[in-house]
């Protein structure tokens, strides 16, 4: 066997680890089993969603509107207007669940034209306003700025986009739930750091060190290898969690209808300036997570590279999660200040609703660069760093 | 070939554990003796490369080992004082592990573990899990391990400690069949294992090397040191505070005593035939008189 596959073994394919990812595989297809039915009542609710929904697909729909408007208020007078709340109590009425759907819908698209109001401290979205914006900053001979190009370029995008359009992307959007918020975080890198924590630590706690760094691969192909394996590892990991969360979120309703939606669809994805489909958004999103789920695996490794314990390498890493999960869920006025390490932070960067959902632009010397494309460079350039960091500390690293 | 050890010195915070080591090491067997602490280790694991000096270097063949590297550490087979293990390994997976980080060939690999395995009486243990081996036989996984790729230096730390008297005799034997146009440097505070099978032999203590002769030379050393005095049982009780006895034997009611001393201890002592033990005794305790 090569040192690959030795390391790779020690990493997963050892009893204690596989067994894990066993615990873990029923605990991801748990989680997308149950936010599915949890989603709505039954399967025959579904059935009766999906039909119902069938005939209120495509563009807006004014009488449907209305209808949808006044169910909507009626519900709210009872329940409150905590969507959340809302939702838990009307789904085993699909009929209600889809006028309240849909009422949602009607305010994407008046938001789509109108866009946020003007006093908002929110990036400037909907034609109208961005239109306003642009002729503010020509007034002011502002086109040579980097907000006229941004501005204008998502006015392009938006007009290129259309209209947002309803349809049933019930299940999709309980997949992107699963894969884009906070819980991912806490349910597949928490594991990912007690995988990958050993890889370097391990041979200091067993003193394998000795025979390790007096051979002749143990300085620079070993960390080939176990770079490698860190790598395979956090794929493997990240492939169960996608998929188990994938088939089981999909499974309980039998059902992948909305596959070809527009992602505006979907009310986190409404004001994203990609063209995907939700299919293309998923597809896009299996591999954003697979990429920064490697990532910071490779974090991971260059801590462990540096720690004497397993344990302490699991501290360090988790504390940097934790804290760049704290970081961004601080108020406004923290979060603009350390916007640079809000946005590259592991809490944002690693979901797919913060990296695809919006239009967030970057002005890096004269050029406009997308938030997935400087994240890609910032997370591509954080990985090389942590593997040279690796490299160097192997070629130095003595028993002591 | 050529090992030169220039002027190595080491401290661990205050405590300066090697003191200016400058000895040169060609092929042969060169043994390593000294009490615990007196900085074996240190010197072993600079030698193998996984500890770095504050001062001084060690040069292959005229060459600086840390400029040599990856070619370096290839001719080097190290057995470490205590040998570890992964606990899902079975023994051959260790071996093979080992042949992986040495980067020998699978074909070859193959052939020496199966050799090896048998020189070292682990041919029907190979399958078992290393946690499960016991002492003596974790011992000899790791002697295997390290003369897998057929090392040109071997570096063998305590390698007998844990190891039975038959076990031990049949280690010296390997390793002397072993030698032959290789360096073999041998750690140990047991006399006997490097008695026999060790061309010259480094005396050391507190960081320093203080002698570096053959057996025979250290022998010769002792001439006229060693004594044998007989007393009764309860005058040996005080009489060992007062001098250095090697070796107290029952005989005909009274204790022959193995007395080292650089003139007669006793009107009665009668002069004895030296070895290697006396050498070691009398160097780590008439040193600097």
């Amino acid at each position: 066997m090569s040192l690959f596959h030795f390391e790779f073994r020690k990493l997963l394919l050892n009893k204690k680890t596989v067994s894990l990812l066993a615990c873990l595989f029923i605990l991801y297809s748990l989680m997308g089993f149950v936010t599915s039915l949890f989603l709505i009542g039954s399967g025959k609710s579904y059935r009766a969603y999906e039909e119902l929904a069938a005939g209120y697909e495509g563009t807006i729909d004014e009488g449907k509107a209305v209808w949808a408007k006044k169910i909507y208020e009626e519900i709210s007078a009872r329940y409150g207007t905590d969507s959340r709340m809302i939702a838990r109590s009307i789904k085993d009425q699909p009929e209600t669940m889809l006028a309240i759907k849909y009422n949602e819908f009607t305010e994407r698209v008046d938001e789509y034209w109108n866009g946020t109001p003007p006093e908002s401290a929110e990036e400037p979205y909907g034609i109208a306003l961005i239109a306003s914006k642009l002729a503010e900053l020509e007034m002011q001979g502002k086109q040579n700025t980097f907000a006229y190009t941004k501005l204008s370029d998502s006015l392009k995008r938006l007009t290129a986009l259309g209209e947002p359009e309803f349809a049933n992307i019930l299940l999709w959007e309980n997949l992107f739930v699963n894969w884009g918020e906070h819980m991912m975080q806490f349910l597949l890198f928490i594991p990912l750091t007690f995988i990958i924590a050993p890889v370097f630590a391990v041979e200091r706690a067993t003193g394998m060190d000795h025979l390790i760094l007096s051979s002749r691969s143990g300085r620079r192909k070993i960390v080939t290898a176990k770079l490698l394996s860190i790598l395979a590892a956090s794929v493997t990991v990240t492939l169960i969690y996608v998929a188990a969360t994938f088939i089981f979120g999909f499974l309980p309703h039998a059902s992948l209808h909305g596959w070809n939606a527009a992602i505006q669809s979907i009310p986190t994805y409404a004001r994203s300036m990609f063209g995907f489909q939700t299919w293309q958004l998923a597809v896009a999103g299996a591999v954003w997570i697979l990429f920064t789920g490697a990532v910071y695996s490779l974090i991971i490794g260059f801590i462990s590279s540096r720690m004497k314990s397993q344990m302490g390498t699991v501290g360090v890493s988790l504390a940097i999660l934790f804290i760049n999960v704290g970081l961004a869920a601080m108020g406004d006025t923290v979060t603009q200040r350390l916007q640079p390490l809000i946005d590259f932070g592991l809490a944002n960067v690693t979901l797919i609703k913060e990296v695809f959902g919006g239009f967030k632009m970057f002005h890096v010397f004269g050029m406009c660069v997308s938030y997935p494309v400087m994240a890609v460079f910032v997370l591509g350039l954080t990985a090389v760093l942590a593997g040279f960091g690796i490299y160097r500390g192997q070629k130095n690293r003595t028993v002591a | 070939m050529e090992l030169q050890f220039e002027d190595i010195a080491k401290s661990y915070k205050d405590k300066k554990v090697l003191k200016g080591i400058s000895v040169t090491m060609g092929t042969g067997v060169y043994g390593l003796l000294g009490p615990n602490g007196a900085g074996k280790t240190t010197m072993i694991r600079i030698m193998a490369d996984v500890l770095r000096p504050d001062k001084g270097r060690i040069l292959y063949n005229g060459r600086d080992i840390h400029d040599v590297g990856d070619e370096y550490r290839a001719k080097i087979g190290y057995l470490p004082q205590d040998v570890s293990f992964y606990n899902d390994f079975t023994g051959r997976d260790y071996l093979e592990y080992s042949a992986a980080l040495k980067g020998m060939e699978k074909a070859y690999a193959k052939k020496r573990i199966e050799e090896l395995a048998y020189s070292v009486g682990l041919q029907d243990d190979l399958k078992r899990h290393c946690s499960a081996y016991s002492g003596g036989m974790q011992r000899r996984l790791g002697i295997a391990q390290a003369l897998l790729d057929n090392p040109e230096i071997l570096i063998l730390d305590e390698p007998t400690s844990g190891l039975d008297p038959f076990e031990r005799i049949k280690f010296r034997n390997i390793i002397s069949a072993y030698s032959k146009d290789r360096l073999v440097l041998l750690s140990t505070h047991i006399v006997s294992d490097v008695e026999q099978i060790a061309a010259q032999i480094m005396m050391m203590e507190y960081g320093v090397i203080h002698h570096v002769y053959s057996s025979g030379e250290y022998v010769k050393m002792m001439a006229g040191k060693v004594w044998l005095v007989e007393m009764p049982a309860e005058e040996l009780v005080e009489y060992q505070k007062q001098a250095v006895i090697s070796n107290v034997a029952a005989k005909e009611g009274l204790m022959e005593v193995r007395v080292i001393a650089k003139s007669r201890p006793a009107a009665s002592a009668v002069q004895a035939a030296p070895n290697l033990e006396d050498a070691y005794l009398y160097i780590f305790n008439f040193r600097g008189q």
